[in-house]
Formats: C-alpha cells, structure tokens, sequence
C-alpha cells in the first residue's frame, strides 16, 4: 500500500511538468499578447511591456524562469494584474470555489445517494420513475440554464435571494449558486448509485448474505450500499478536484470572486504566469485527488489489495 | 390508457405553472416605467457595476474604462471632466496660461490642495508624476498621451542626447533635416526668455533649456538607432566619436517652479492639451509611497490618494470601497460617504442586480442587444450620443482596395441610415469624427448612399464588361474578407454588410470571424484582406484624437498617410483661434473622407442604467464620472424622471470657463 502511494507520488511531479511545458508551448501559438488591445498603443510602449516583464529574452530564457519558478513553489507575477503575483491570486480565489465547490458536492451527494438508493431498492415504482425522471432533467439542463431560471424566479420574481455575489459562507448568496452547481452531479449520483446498487442486489453475495439471515438493513448498509457506490467513488475523484478549482460558468453568472472566473480571463488575457500556475495547481490537484480516490476502493471494496 | 392520460395531465399542468412563473417575472413589464426596484439606500452610499475587474488601481497603469472610472473617485488631476460634457474643468489647477502659440502651458495650483493623509499636493508632486507617466520603467500603455510633452516620447522610448566629448555640445535636430526623433522644430523654440512685464520667477534656467534648438534623439533600442542612422548618412557621418547620453526624467518638458506653478512646455503647438489633462495617467500619485511599496502601493494598507475618495477595502474580483476623503480640497461638496463597485463581467448579471435594486448604476455598454427593445423606452435607460465611432479599415495596401474608387464604391453602397436604425442605439455617420459631441466643429460631408455611383466607381477602376458597366465577375471578390471578432454584436453586422454588398454590389464577400486577442494583433499589421472593423474611442474631448489616427505613424489599421493631411492638421493646430483651428480640423476630415481609408458606419451610443435617485450623474460622451458630484436623492419628487437634463446651467458653464 504505501509503495503505492508512494509511486503514484513521485510520478505527479514529471506529470505537472510535462501538462506546463505543453501549456507553455500552447500560449506561445496563441496568437495575440496580453498587452494588445482595441487601442492600438505605439510600438515603443509595446518595448516597454516587454522589456519590464522580461518577453524580449529569448524563448529558452523564458522557459527556464517559469520551470525554475515552478520548481520553486513560486508561479511570478500576473501579467494583466500588475503587482498580485499568481501565488496570491491562488490563496486568495481558492477558497472561495472551495467552499461553493464542495457545498455543492456534499449536497449533491446527500441527495443523489439517498435518491438513488431509494429508487433502486424500490426499482420501478413512482418513486424510482419521479427521482430518475428529475435525475434525467438534472443532466439535461446545463447550468447557464439553470442558473439564470433559478435568479428569475428566486431574486427577481420573489425577491428572496440575491441574484449574485459572493457574501462569504454561510451565507443566503451562496444558495443559488449551490443548486445551480450541485444540480447535475445530484443527478449524476443518484443515476449512478441506482445503477450499482441494482448490480449489487442481484449478486451471489447479497443472496448469501440474506440466506444466512441477516436483516434486510443490514444487508443493504452492510453490503449493498459498499458495493454500490463504488461507481460514485471512482466519479468523485475527478469531479471534486474540478469543483474545488472554479467551475466558470457558475462564478461568471453569479459573479463570484474564484479560481474559474481568473482562469477564464487568464486565457483571454494571454496572462501566461497566471495560466502556467492555475493549470500546474489544478493538474496536482486533479492528480492528487485521483490517487485518493484509489487508495479510499482499498477500504471500500474487500476485494481489492495493493 | 387512463393512467398515462392522467400522468400527461400532470406534466402539463407542471409545465404550464413553471412556464406561467416566468412568463409572470416578464409580464411585469407592462406597466412599469423604470427596471425593477426603485428603491434608495438610505444613506449616501452609491453601488456601481464598473465592469471587468480592475487591472490595478494605480492610476498611471490601467487603461479601459472599467480602470478609469474607479481612478475618477481616487485620484485628481490638475483639470476634472466635467460631469455634463467632459469638457476639462479646473480641479487642482485653478487657473492656467498658454503661451502664444500653444506650446508651452503655465498651470497655477490651489493651495489647499491635499492628499489623503493631509500633505499638501504640490507642483513636484505633478512634475513627478508626470515623468512617471512617461517612464519607460511603468511601461504605461497611456504613455502616449503625454508625448506632446517635450522629450516625452524621447524618455520614453529610452532614446540618449548625442553629445560632443570634446566640447560638450549637443547635436541639434535641425542640423539633421531627416526626421529623427523630435525634429519637428517648435515655433517658440526662439528663445526662452520670458516678454517683459512677467514674473522674473518665470524665468529659469530649465526654461532656456527648452527652448534651445532641439536636441537629436536616437532610440536606446540597437537596432532602431542602426536603422535611424542608415536612414540618414549625415547623421550617421556626426554620430562618429560622440557618446550617448541617456535621457532622463528631468529632461522632459516639465517643470515645478514653485510649489504652486507647474509649467509644461510642449514639443509641438497643442491647443487641445489642456483638453488631455483630466485624463487618470495625469492625475496626481503619491511619490513617497510608491518608491516606498512599488508596485504594492495602491492596495488598502499603503494607498494614499489625491481623489475626492479615499480607499477603503479592495478584494479583487468581489469588491472596491472607497470612502470620503476627508481632506479632500472641496470635501464640503462632496455628497456620497461611500461608493461601491462591483466587477461584473456579465451583462445578464448586472442587469439581474439591477432590476433587483442591488446596485444603482452600471457602466456603459451593458444592456445586452437583444434586452434594447424592452429597456429602451424605460426611463432609467440612458441613451446619448456618444465621443466613439464604428468603422471599418480597408486594407489600403493590397489590391484591391488599394484603390481608392474602390474604397470609395464600397462605402457608397452601405446605406448608414438604415443601418443605424437596425441597430437601434446608434446614430449614423458618414464622416470619420462621430457627430453631436464637439460644439461647433464644422462637419465635413461624407459620400451618401449611393449603390448606382458605386457600381460605376468600379467600373472605372476596370471591373467592367464590354459595355463598359460594372461586372461583379470581374471583381476579385476572393481578395477581400469581411474581418471582424465575433464578439458583441460584431458578427450580425458583419452578416448585414455582407448582405448589403450583396445586394448593392451583387458581390459575394466572405466572412471571417477571429478570436479577439488574434484579431487585434493582426489589424495594425495589415494582416487581413480588403476589409476589418474597427473603433475608436476619445482620449480627450477634441476631434483631433479622432483626426490624428492617421497622421503618419498613428495607430490605425489601414495602413494609409499623407504628408498632405498631416501638413493640414499641423496648420490647424498652430492656429489659436478655436473657430479657425475647427475649421481646418474640418478640412483635414474632408481630404481624409475624399481618400476613404476607412468606411465609417456611426456614432455609438452610450448604453446603460441608472436608478431614478441618483442625481448628478450623465450619459455624458465617455460616461465618464466625476463622483464628488453624484449623490442619493431621497425626496422622490427631486427625482430623474428621464434623461437627465444634460445642459449646463449658468453657473457652471462659469464655473468652468475660470
């Protein structure tokens, strides 16, 4: 087990750097600069830019400041937000798509698990067909729709909530933004949890467990349940790590101060210090995030051992 | 059967309550005269939506006008916009003196002038600034404004002086007939004494340094000087043995005399100078705090400000608070305790925050298109003319555009009028400078509508067939794409004028949509075929920012000059009466329109809301603020029940003609 892990550590590090370089090399085919605009500005000033931020060096002397900065834990400076360096920026919006991303998260799995677990233990019934049918709806709309029909009716129809803006946690602007996030991996898990729990009822072990006359709870709690969200499992690695790092159509609706709305202008803005160091802390994360996601199927399921 | 009817019947009635929820949040619209809830806060604290998040808020870097507009409540200059028509207004200057010939401006500051933390503000305090602007050090993109200044675009190109070891003298521009660097000789350059009659104290050293004959310059940049030299021989022959000595920031034309007279002297006349001067990469910043904190300084903990506001809290993407400052020169006129500005970006969400009383202005160019037919009538919806233009370049370079029948007949067979009416928010515009903003300038007379002319333009410019008439076969149509970012309306008018080429000229031309950072590094490199849209927003309240986009070496993006028309617009800028310079302004355009570099297409529009309680505040040409004027009216009979009224009354037309 811990060789595992310690294998899947050392091979994060070459990973990171391999999706940097190959983002690094991505900006640099992007045409256009950070500092071009609809104003044209004299080429002198653009000397300027570029003298002061160090882009008339060659590119291997560009390439290796941004690696050495990376190795050093330090992405530099932002280009479109003169004077906030990008570690800055991090510490600053992460725990803002933290919190909206893992609020969702956890009320989406509350009520997807809940959802599917009913509708799977009462497969076919109205039950199964309302939660299923709503868990279809869920999927289906995305959330700049959803976004938007929930502000109408919450904000500006019944003047309940605030239509946007981040107030801190807990809070009632972060209600919304919460639906509008959780809605579809809600309706993911529930979806999911049914369809392993509908795998798992059916199998050899479930019998055994019923004939050797267990309770009907403890064999769903017992056994059920831990075979059947194994597919939830393996779908949160990933999906949490995207969660936490911004999701950018939600912040950009609400108007919310994360990671997903910097990342967003970071790219339009060609701010590449700013791109280098949300893609290298996000790519951790996401790597991070799946090795936990292993390391839980070795409590989770019995049957497998590393 | 019957099961699945009544589930049938249950969906649709879910699906008609849903869809009578929204269709109710419409409805609401019927009567309505103003957006949602109109209701002030209680107490002067403005909210304000000011668009994408501020880049910085040191007032010499940002430059959009999201930037510009939070550096309006922190910073002040030697002249304020002024809140109706942006005309400069004295703020720390309290009055001014050009010289004969508009070169060189002596400014007399207030003395109670003072930042945030009670020091007062000085003439070094502008000198310092000033330079800075122009330092290429910052690296500011609004450098630009401030190369009228005398060696400023020289300083901040990182040009050097050219002396003589031997004897210490300088090489002289005039020595040199070639353009290098600031060769255009300044018509006050005589001498620099002062006429008789004016305060000796006027009379400095400094002074005779400006006005000696002008130095030669030569960029810092290797292979700029090389290619400078090689241009010219003579030059190149007098540049031998000599050392380079590398401009510094007192060299430029700025000077404090004392601690309350600034004098700038210019390298060329510019009667609109003063006009540049409200501009926020003139407006005073604090020397002690930013050599203290760098680039840090203007964040909460360190910023000390010159503005009628001071900072109070800045978390970026969320927030901006600035309070009262209450040392403000004129605190006691300053109404609103507090404003608050939200960044934004999208449109929807400002206009949600909006009609749900959250904020109580936003800035220009909010209300999203396809929102226009329902807003419009509203009378919180400020709708004025605006100090910006559409256009598109042609591509004068490359054939077939090259040829200015061709050009001529292209813009010809664009009717603008109809065009400004599909558009709802705009006004049409034939001519380049954009109407109704410039009292008095007489308006040069574009090329109508005219698609019958046009097509025989083309046919002299050899598109023709036997008869001798226009054939669209003929025509390269291949060499010519409408260019354009897809962002905004840009691609629906792309369509159209696509159509009406079409339709006018029977010409099929492609469309070609590139993202906006790729577009705008293409256009001034000529980079695209035939045809690219474009704008221009004021720097200042003149028509010559609009003119001087084609003096030789402007920023434009069609690749066209004149020494003619750059002779005229020098001609028009050393004449100091206002009604004689307009005119030849107007001559200027006309030479400009007859050559038809670029087809204009209007006037733009401003495009934003603002509750019926907030008073003091205009639609004006660049929807710029100056906040200490804004304030909440709680008397609702005090109220703006429409546009508000825009012109100035007698006291202020005073007021800003002292």
């Amino acid at each position: 087990m811990l060789n595992f892990i310690i294998r899947r550590l050392v091979v994060i590090f070459p990973m990171v750097l391999i999706v940097v370089t190959l983002t690094w090399g991505l900006i640099r085919l992007a045409p256009g600069n950070f500092y071009t605009g609809e104003k044209r500005i004299p080429p002198a000033i653009q000397e300027n830019i570029k003298r002061k931020y160090g882009l008339d060096k060659p590119w291997y002397v560009q390439y290796g400041r941004m690696m050495g900065n990376i190795v050093r834990g330090d992405f530099g400076t932002s280009l479109s937000y003169p004077g906030q360096s990008v570690n800055q920026i991090l510490a600053r919006t992460l725990p803002v798509s933290a919190t909206l991303g893992l609020t969702a998260y956890l009320l989406a799995l509350v009520i997807g698990l809940v959802a599917g677990t009913l509708a799977a233990l009462r497969q076919n019934s109205r039950l199964d067909y309302a939660s299923m049918g709503l868990a279809m709806l869920g999927i289906s709309m995305p959330n700049f729709v959803l976004g938007p029909l929930l502000v109408l009716i919450f904000s500006l129809t019944l003047y309940w909530l605030p239509p946007a803006r981040w107030e801190g946690f807990p809070s009632r602007s972060i209600i919304l933004p919460v639906i509008t996030l959780s809605a579809i991996y809600m309706a993911y898990i529930a979806r999911l949890t049914r369809s392993g729990m509908l795998e798992v009822l059916r199998s050899d072990y479930v019998r055994t467990a019923r004939a050797k006359g267990l309770s009907e709870t403890q064999v769903i709690l017992r056994h059920v349940m831990r075979g059947g969200i194994m597919p939830v499992v393996s779908f949160t690695g990933p999906v949490l790590a995207l969660l936490i790092t911004g999701t950018v159509v939600v912040e950009r609706i609400f108007a919310l101060p994360g990671l997903g709305n910097y990342f967003l202008n970071a790219n339009l803005a060609r701010d590449e210090p700013l791109i280098i160091g949300i893609v290298a802390f996000i790519s951790i994360i996401i790597l991070v995030f799946n090795l936990l996601v292993d390391i839980s199927y070795a409590f989770i399921d019995p049957r497998i051992r590393y | 059967m019957s099961k699945l009817s009544a589930q049938r019947i249950r969906l649709g009635l879910l699906l008609t309550a849903l869809a009578s929820m929204i269709a109710g949040c419409t409805a609401l619209g019927k009567n309505e005269v103003f957006f949602g809830k109109v209701t002030p806060p209680p107490a002067q604290v403005m909210r304000y939506v000011s668009g994408s998040e501020t880049e910085s808020l040191d007032n010499q870097v940002g430059s959009g006008n999201n930037d510009i507009r939070i550096y309006m409540a922190l910073s002040e200059g030697l002249f304020e916009y002024d809140p109706k028509d942006m005309s400069p207004m004295p703020a720390i200057a309290e009055r001014y003196e050009p010289n004969k010939d508009s070169s060189e401006f002596v400014f007399h500051l207030r003395e109670n002038a003072r930042w945030s933390n009670n020091e007062p503000i000085t003439a070094q305090d502008f000198a310092y600034t000033f330079r800075r602007a122009l330092s290429p050090e910052l690296a500011s993109r609004n450098a630009y404004l401030a190369y009228y200044i005398k060696y400023g675009q020289a300083y901040n190109s990182d040009s050097s002086f050219v002396r003589d070891p031997q004897t210490g003298q300088f090489l002289l521009a005039k020595d040199f007939a070639a353009p290098v660097g600031a060769a255009k000789e300044s018509e006050a350059a005589a001498n620099g004494s002062i006429p008789a009659g004016e305060d000796p104290a006027l009379d400095t050293p400094f002074h005779h340094f400006m006005h000696e004959p002008d130095r030669v310059t030569l960029s810092g940049d290797k292979k700029e000087r090389e290619a400078a030299l090689a241009a010219n021989p003579k030059l190149k022959e007098a540049v031998k043995g000599k050392e380079f000595v590398p401009i510094k920031p007192e060299d430029i034309g700025v000077e404090a005399i004392d601690d309350h007279t600034l004098r700038v002297t210019l390298s060329q006349s510019a009667p609109f100078f003063v006009k540049l001067l409200p501009h926020t990469v003139f407006r005073a910043v604090p020397r002690k705090v930013i050599e203290q904190y760098k680039d840090a300084w203007a964040t909460p903990d360190h910023m000390i400000s010159s503005g009628a506001f001071r900072l109070k809290t800045w978390k970026p993407y969320d927030k901006i608070v600035v309070e009262r400052n209450p040392y403000y020169w004129d605190a006691a006129n300053v109404h609103l305790d507090e404003i608050v500005f939200y960044p934004v970006q999208d449109a929807i969400t400002v206009m949600n925050m909006y009609k749900a009383g959250e904020i109580d202005a936003m800035a220009n160019h909010q209300v999203p298109g396809s929102w226009l037919d329902r807003i419009r009538p509203l009378r919180d919806y400020m709708d004025a003319p605006e100090a910006g233009n559409e256009y598109y370049d042609f591509n004068t370079k490359k054939p077939p555009m090259d040829n200015k029948l061709v050009r001529k007949a292209f813009n010809m067979s664009i009717n603008k009028v109809e065009y400004a009416q599909w558009r709802k928010i705009i006004r049409p515009l034939l001519t380049f400078v954009p109407g109704e903003i410039f009292p008095g300038y007489p308006a040069p007379k574009g090329d109508e509508f005219n698609p019958e002319k046009a097509k025989q333009l083309l046919a002299q410019a050899g598109y023709k067939d036997d008869q001798g008439n226009f054939d669209p076969k003929k025509f390269p149509a291949n060499q010519v794409e409408i260019t354009y970012n897809p962002d905004g309306s840009n691609q629906p008018i792309a369509e159209y004028l696509q159509a009406k080429w079409k339709q006018n000229l029977g010409l099929t031309l492609p469309l070609k949509a590139m993202e906006w950072r790729s577009f705008v590094s293409a256009r001034p490199k000529l980079e695209y075929k035939g045809i690219a849209r474009d704008a221009w927003g004021a720097d200042y309240m003149d028509p010559f920012t609009f003119l001087n986009l084609f003096y030789t070496g402007g920023e434009n993006g069609c690749g066209w000059s004149s020494p003619k028309y750059d002779a005229m617009l020098d001609e028009a800028n050393r004449t100091l009466d206002p009604v004689k310079r307009y005119d030849l302004l107007a001559k200027a355009e006309a030479f400009l329109l007859d050559e038809q570099p670029v087809m204009p297409l209007a006037t733009t529009a401003t495009n934003w809301m603002k509750k019926p309680y907030v008073k003091g505040m205009y639609p004006n040409p660049g929807s710029l603020h100056a906040w200490k004027f804004i304030y909440i009216e709680h008397d609702q009979s005090k109220w703006d029940n429409g546009m508000p009224d825009m012109k100035k009354t007698d006291a202020e037309s005073v007021a800003a003609n002292r």
